[in-house]
């Protein structure tokens, strides 16, 4: 149906001057020429034009062509055909392969209310001994994991994936947002040599890809999670990576529409754009969904909107720092901002609390002996301080992790612990069990071995 | 029948038009330095090429309600108000030959030190479309630059993106043009991309490349300091294109840009001249989006052929948490941090070892470097780490195991010094490090 024709152009948005008033927002429309077909999602209407955000590149088009409304919207397939699938943000499927079958939904659905929402669960263990030991996750838990560039996030994503998803025995939907395209493939490609391909659904918004294919990737992986939940019934991982990004395309988008912009230009709907996404991410009567949600530290600040924005939906976070990662300490994380929901007495019981509490304790007096002892020496520490010192450097040590996913970069195996192990070793090391031993074995290992 | 005779009157119109030069034309209404208002231009598409008299070319920028915008990327004689701006029905679009391997040239296929243009030059498109998804393959070819803190320690692959990120002066360029010139001999084709750069910093470049025998596999597209800023805007996304053009064909290309901040602070001027809202630091909303979508580019392709890309960024006082430079840290496949502090050492290349990253690692080694980088780069890294702790402890009262750790970590440190253009072979580098430490098997 024809609704409208083009007055103007620029780069991310397109001005429709309208004849019908059977347009809504979020509707697609699209133009023709030379055999070329540009889709446009309606971001605004104005009296009698309408402000539409292009899905792909505008160079070549021109002003004055006819613009026609595509029914139903951005939709993606909403059957079992999803498994083993890989879909571009705007729900085509990316692989050579055809979908027979046409059941397909809208990928903007209402929020739950209250009464659907179920918050109670299982503890899930991931194997890796500073999640379990700092941050430990539940079912239904929404877990960032936070960092700057380049400190390993996506490294322990890939593990989460390789951890979980491989013991959880339940499908998975992994939605790239903004992040490299190589990492995407060779997440495919992982998956499907090591045949688990048939369990897992994915949606790619990927960096080189237009605004709005990175703004959208996240409600069309939610779609393929809601149909696992909702109509199969099952508890679903859903891993976004990286959920950062999609608010970094909403700001360019924003910037075009000529909306006003927050501090360190965000779009001025940040709040309201990220509470539809993570509102959306919960779990029901009928599955829960659990998610790990990679999410990009801009310019190393920790304190930017758009991080604390997401934060504030979260049951838990694990935060990467750049220190650690230049001491080649991994995962490098910063074990004062690594918490989650769970740490309390109630949940993970009395001892697992007082050694995390302990722990920290020892870390952060570490923190501000690493300055004495820089200028005094160590010969100059009391009895008790001294003991401190290097018992944190063998925590600190003992908390790094050989990973399964990037063996092929240290050349050592990876190591899934048992969170008892992790306490034992913990409660061990603090109790001077290890006072002896040279610091170095504690690096890369896996648990301790009993003898 | 009707139909028939229509459409050939319809061809022959458009023959005419074409021959005869009798293009759709508009008049200048403002001039804001090399950004034009235009009137007219009805049919004009989004980054139409336009020529302004015989004046000035450009592109369109942006279709309003009432007039277009035009943004210069030459110009000849100063543009008035009232002047006649005529547009050419064809996107705008650089230029290649593929002679001109060996030579300076700009966007336009001129050639800069004979300044004459290529007679066979052929269009190359500014934008092309994201290499998809499913015809990528994983990155696995190693790429020798012949410097050891770079091939053992943070290695390079063929279609690896590689940041090289330094304060002023601390050889950013050289370890590109190291890498270029220990391509001899090999099949790698190289385009060296200068952005803002000085003639005379870009004809030292040339004869550098020259005497070391690199030119005759290496390209240099430059984009001189005082043209206008579309044109250095656009042009590490056409050189980008023309190595996607080599890359279809098979080929091996390894693209250095030079510098990725200079394009950035380019882009920023155009964009608030544009009258664009300002994002972060001013920056405009999309300069994530417009490195990324150029960064993406690079990769291992499925017929073969690779974009290696080595984008070079400049930091003030070795801060690399600023906002372009984590956006490109974001994008790339790891970096390589220089630090002024170690070149005042003496340290050369001035690799920051903590802080230059490899995601690929071990992926792209030739096996017997793999297994003796992943020690060695332990090894110094703990050597750091030991080192700033007890820098001031008496090295006799250690104990044996730790003295010897300073010491190996000090003797690794010394041998990773490196001259310019002294490559290394992986043979010489397994053979110079291999007894210094214990490889864990």
């Amino acid at each position: 149906m024809r609704i409208g024709k083009i007055i103007s152009i620029s780069n991310l948005r397109v001005d429709i001057l309208l004849d019908s008033k059977e347009i809504n927002i979020r509707d697609i429309v699209w133009t023709e020429q030379d055999g070329r077909r540009d889709r446009f999602e309606v971001a605004q209407i104005d009296g009698g034009v309408a402000l539409a955000i292009p899905l792909n590149s505008v160079n070549g088009l021109k002003k004055g062509l006819d613009v026609y409304l595509q029914k139903g919207g951005l939709q993606i397939e909403y059957s079992d055909q999803i498994l083993g699938r890989v879909f571009s943000a705007f729900g085509e499927p990316l692989d050579d392969q055809t979908i027979e079958s046409s059941g397909t939904k809208n990928i903007y659905l209402k929020n739950l209310t209250l009464s659907e929402i179920e918050i109670d669960g299982d503890i899930l263990w991931t194997g890796i001994k500073v999640l379990d030991f700092f941050a430990p996750m539940q079912k239904g838990f929404k877990m960032g994991l936070l960092g700057g560039a380049g400190v390993g996030k996506t490294v322990l994503i890939k593990e989460l994936i390789n951890n979980v998803y491989k013991g959880f025995g339940s499908n998975s939907v992994f939605v790239g947002i903004g992040e490299r395209s190589r990492e995407g493939k060779e997440l495919y490609d992982e998956m499907l040599e090591s045949e688990l391909l048939d369990k897992l659904s994915i949606a790619f918004g990927q960096m080189g890809e237009s605004p709005m294919a990175r703004s959208r990737a996240v409600y069309s992986g939610l779609t393929l999670a809601e149909y696992l939940r909702d109509e199969k019934k099952q508890d679903v991982l859903l891993f976004i990576d990286n959920m950062y990004r999609m608010i970094q395309a909403n700001s360019e988008i924003s910037a075009e529409l000529g909306h006003m912009l927050i501090d360190n230009g965000y779009s001025t709907t940040l709040l309201s754009d990220v509470s539809e996404v993570e509102e959306r991410i919960n779990s029901t009567k009928d599955g829960s969904v659990t998610s790990f949600q990679a999410i990009y530290i801009p310019a190393d600040d920790l304190t930017d909107a758009a991080v604390n924005a997401i934060l504030s939906h979260l049951d838990g976070q694990v935060v990467l720092d750049r220190k650690m990662a230049e001491k080649g300490l991994y995962p490098a994380i910063d074990v004062f901002h690594t918490t989650s929901r769970l740490v309390t007495v109630e949940k993970v019981g009395q001892r697992h609390y007082s050694l995390v509490n302990e722990v920290i304790r020892h870390l952060s007096h570490y923190q501000e002996l690493e300055k004495i002892v820089a200028v005094l020496g160590i010969e100059e520490l009391s009895e008790e301080n001294y003991n401190i010192f290097y018992r944190s450097r063998k925590l600190r040590n003992y908390f790094t992790q050989p990973m399964f996913v990037s063996e092929q970069f240290t050349g050592i195996p990876g190591k899934f612990v048992n969170v008892a192990d992790v306490l034992d070793d913990v409660e061990a090391i603090l109790s001077g069990k290890y006072d002896d031993e040279d610091e170095s074995i504690f690096s890369y290992v896996g648990a301790i071995p009993k003898t | 029948m009707k139909g028939y005779i229509d459409g050939v009157i319809y061809d022959k119109i458009e023959t005419i038009k074409k021959k005869k030069n009798v293009y759709e034309l508009g008049r200048v209404l403002r001039v804001h330095d090399y950004i034009l208002e235009v009137s007219g231009l009805e049919s004009a598409s989004f980054f139409e090429r336009v020529f302004v008299t015989d004046k000035a070319e450009g592109y369109i920028n942006h279709i309003g309600r009432n007039s277009v915008t035009v943004v210069l990327v030459k110009r000849s004689a100063p543009v008035y108000v009232g002047d006649e701006v005529m547009a050419t029905g064809e996107l705008f679009c650089a230029y290649y030959s593929f002679d001109a391997i060996g030579h300076i040239v700009d966007i336009f296929a001129e050639d800069k030190m004979r300044n004459q243009f290529f007679s066979n030059r052929q269009k190359i498109d500014i934008e092309t479309p994201p290499i998809p998804i499913m015809e990528r393959t994983s990155v696995n070819r190693p790429l020798h630059t012949g410097i050891s803190g770079i091939d053992l320690l943070y290695p390079i692959g063929r279609g690896q993106r590689q940041l090289i990120i330094g304060d002023k002066k601390t050889g950013k360029t050289q370890i590109a043009l190291d890498t270029i010139v220990n391509q001899r001999g090999g099949d790698m084709l190289c385009i060296y991309i200068a952005i803002g750069k000085t003639k005379k910093e870009v004809k030292e470049v040339y004869s550098e490349l020259f005497r070391h025998g690199a030119m005759a596999y290496t390209l240099i597209l430059a984009a001189f300091q005082d043209e206008c800023a579309p044109v250095l805007r656009n042009t590490p996304q056409a050189g980008i294109s023309i190595a996607e053009q080599y890359m279809m064909q098979g080929r091996d290309v390894l693209v250095v840009i030079d510098d990725l901040k200079q394009h950035a602070d380019n882009y920023r001027e155009l964009s608030l001249l544009s009258g664009k809202v300002p994002g972060r630091d001013a920056y405009p909303s999309d300069i994530f989006f417009a490195h990324a979508s150029m960064l993406e580019k690079g990769c291992q392709h499925q017929n073969g052929g690779s974009i290696t890309i080595l984008p070079i960024v400049e930091t003030k006082n070795g801060d690399i948490t600023d906002y372009i430079s984590t956006n490109i840290i974001s994008i790339t496949d790891g970096q390589i941090v220089l630090s002024a502090k170690n070149f005042e050492k003496g340290q050369k290349p001035a690799i920051d070892f903590g802080l230059s990253v490899s995601r690929l690692g071990g992926a792209v080694q030739a096996a017997e470097l793999r297994k003796l980088g992943a020690t060695v780069r332990r090894e110094l890294l703990s050597y750091f780490e030991t080192r700033v702790v007890f820098e001031l402890a008496n090295m006799d009262e250690m104990g044996a195991e730790l003295r010897d750790k300073m010491g190996r970590g000090k003797e690794i440190l010394t041998r990773m010094n490196q001259y310019k253009f002294e490559a290394r072979t992986p043979q010489e580098m397994v053979s110079l490090f291999e007894e210094l430490v214990v490889v864990r098997q």
